[in-house]
């Protein structure tokens, strides 16, 4: 047996080389934008000299950023229940399905994966568009008088997220429902529960570590994301992340930059926090 | 309480014919063990009368009435798998509720219910535990309380001690049999274990290939198999060659061997001359120092196991035998025997192949 110490020591020696990118690529620069925040503003240069709440006081004072950040935490929200909508079955069927059908399955949820960020959405203003293929087909066969507002709006910007953020909420789901023994559910039926009562009572339980592992990345994802939503909601509907972009690199605000940033991701953990308490509470209550 | 009869059920997984067309009637509080090998259809059988598997052909009847279009949760069994499939989200206490809150029974009699069964499978106490705080033993004696704990109309079980160590199985052999003589339940027990299926049984089902070998009483098993294979599935077995030399009396005939002429019991008449395979089990033969007997031959290996001790004998004739003696036989490895088998201790499996 090994000392207690000694074992200690070696898990240390392991996640050193993450603990050590962590700290010098994550925290460092973290506290950077920190510091960067309560900075003066500048004239011609990114920041200037002494230190003022003023980015902060500007942030609250000014409804027009918290509609933004109002608008962005929504579009992340209905981004995130679609995916899971969307995403839940097929993970059932990736997990529980025929093996034939299941390799196809895998590649075409990973598909969107292979595909670069900026391409897809690309793909998508020529989808969407009010010249796009699918307001064309339906102005064309005379189904519609004038085009569909798809693009330039949030859900052009949810529709297109959806597409790239599927995959992350069909994985941990799949991985959590394959680690259900289907005989529980057999287990289930036997004493007497409907197939829909062996799933909710059964299954569903089990398998809530996954379902908040996935809504939690493609929340997150969704939020932080800039280039599907910069190239599908253009200059009229702007997320955080496309505004936080625009003081840093096209204004050169960087105190002002980086305090939306900070906002962002204050009010971002803040919901991540809120909805990993409340999960863990529908999981406790779901035991009788 | 229940009666269960199934008739020429057949299971086609494509073209292949998992279970194919077996007919038993198990009557109302009988243990019936399902015996075979992997792959003989005993568990599509059992999965066949749980509702988790749908029949291709044939009918389960409980007391009378055919239930193979009833979905699972309406067939009323209670089941024990062989991973025990305890839900591990709930306590002890949970678990043994789910099926009395699915049958919509009230939180009293539920508590009450509970109570009695824990102490049936001597768990009170443990309650409020999760399955991963019990042992595979006690996890086993949940699984089996929450399949009784409903009051089903049938048990079933499918190798629910195959994940236990030596002992431990031993013990619950004993355990799950008490319980369901206590209970009187119709029980269905499906394993490839052939002691187990032995010990627990009233009846036993010898299955290979989807189809029914035998069906009968333990010491029927045993002691008259219907052919070859059941005899080797379910022991070990000397195969000695004989020559029929007349009859014996009803379902007996004469044969004579290197053992001498016997009388030996078989199922079917067989006329003079015909050459036939007898069955002789390892503990019906007796070994005494070489000289006398008509059989002598050569102890070529030893192996001792507390309880008994297993020889392998070469008989000069050529054969080699297997042989149990108790373990107070003073005869070592390389030591001259003879060999004497009592007339009793054969069985006529059928014309040499």
């Amino acid at each position: 047996m090994m000392p207690a110490r000694r074992k200690g020591l070696g898990s240390m020696v392991l996640i050193a080389p993450a603990a050590v990118l962590l700290g010098v690529f994550l925290v460092l620069p973290y506290l950077n934008i920190v510091v960067m925040s309560f900075r003066m503003p500048g004239q011609g240069t990114p920041y200037g000299q002494g230190f003022t709440i003023g980015n902060y006081t500007k942030f609250f004072a000014d409804s027009f950023y918290l509609l933004q950040v109002a608008n962005t935490l929504w579009i992340g929200l209905l981004t995130t229940a679609i995916c899971l909508a969307v995403g839940f079955p097929v993970a059932w069927q990736l997990a529980r399905g025929a093996m034939r059908f299941r390799a196809l399955a895998y590649g075409l949820v990973l598909s969107p994966l292979l595909v670069g960020i900026v391409i897809r959405s690309y793909g998508w203003t020529i989808l969407l568009g009010n010249a796009g293929l699918i307001n064309r087909s339906l102005t064309g066969m005379g189904l519609l008088d004038r085009p569909l507002p798809l693009m330039y709006n949030a859900l052009g910007i949810v529709i297109a997220l959806v597409h790239v953020f599927l995959p992350f909420m069909i994985l941990p789901i799949m991985a959590a429902i394959q680690g259900v023994d289907p005989s529980l559910e057999s287990a289930a039926r036997s004493l007497g529960a409907s197939r829909f009562t062996a799933f909710r009572r059964i299954v569903l339980p089990l398998c809530l570590p996954g379902i908040q592992a996935g809504c939690i990345l493609v929340f997150v994802l969704s939020l932080s994301a800039y280039v599907t939503p910069s190239l599908i909601g253009g200059l009229r509907v702007k997320t955080m992340a496309v505004t936080v972009v625009d003081a840093l690199i096209d204004t050169f605000q960087w105190p002002w930059g980086s305090a939306l940033a900070l906002m962002l991701s204050v009010t971002g953990a803040l919901c991540v926090v809120i909805f990993a308490r409340l999960t863990r509470m529908k999981w406790k209550a779901m035991e009788p | 309480m229940t009666e269960v009869s199934i008739e020429r059920l057949t299971k086609t997984f494509g073209s292949a014919r998992a279970v194919d067309g077996i007919s038993i009637r198990i009557a109302d509080g009988e243990f019936i063990s399902l015996l075979g090998p992997s792959g003989c259809g005993k568990t599509t059988t059992l999965k066949m009368i749980a509702g988790f598997e749908e029949a291709s052909e044939g009918a389960i009847r409980f007391d009378g009435k055919d239930v193979v279009n009833v979905p699972a949760e309406k067939r009323d069994i209670g089941m024990v798998f062989q991973n025990y499939a305890l839900f591990p989200h709930m306590t002890v206490d949970q678990n043994l509720a789910f099926g009395l809150e699915m049958r919509k029974i009230a939180k009293p009699e539920i508590l009450n219910r509970i109570a009695k069964v824990l102490d049936m499978v001597q768990l009170g106490g443990y309650s409020d535990r999760y399955p991963n705080q019990l042992s595979g033993g006690q996890q086993q004696r949940v699984a089996l309380a929450r399949a009784l704990v409903i009051e089903p109309k049938i048990l079933l079980l499918d190798e629910p001690l195959a994940n236990l160590d030596a002992k431990l199985r031993e013990e619950m052999r004993v355990f799950i049999r008490d319980l369901q003589r206590r209970v009187g339940i119709t029980t269905v027990y499906v394993t490839h274990d052939q002691a187990e299926a032995m010990t627990m049984s009233d009846r036993v089902v010898v299955m290979f290939g989807g189809r029914i070998a035998q069906i009968g009483a333990p010491s029927d098993i045993y002691e008259r198999p219907e052919n070859l294979e059941v005899a080797q599935f379910v022991g070990q077995v000397n195969l000695v060659k004989g020559t029929v030399t007349g009859a014996a009396g009803p379902g007996k005939s004469r044969v004579a061997s290197v053992f001498g002429e016997v009388a030996v019991d078989s199922r079917t008449d067989h006329a003079p001359g015909i050459a036939v395979t007898l069955s002789l089990r390892p503990e019906a033969i007796e070994l005494k120092p070489a000289g006398r007997g008509r059989a002598q031959g050569k102890v070529t290996a030893r192996y001792y196991s507390g309880s008994i001790i297993d020889y392998r004998i070469a008989l000069d004739s050529g054969e080699t035998l297997h042989v149990q003696t108790f373990p107070n036989t003073r005869i070592a490895e390389g030591d001259r025997v003879s060999v004497h088998a009592p007339a009793d201790g054969f069985w006529l499996l059928g014309a040499a192949k």
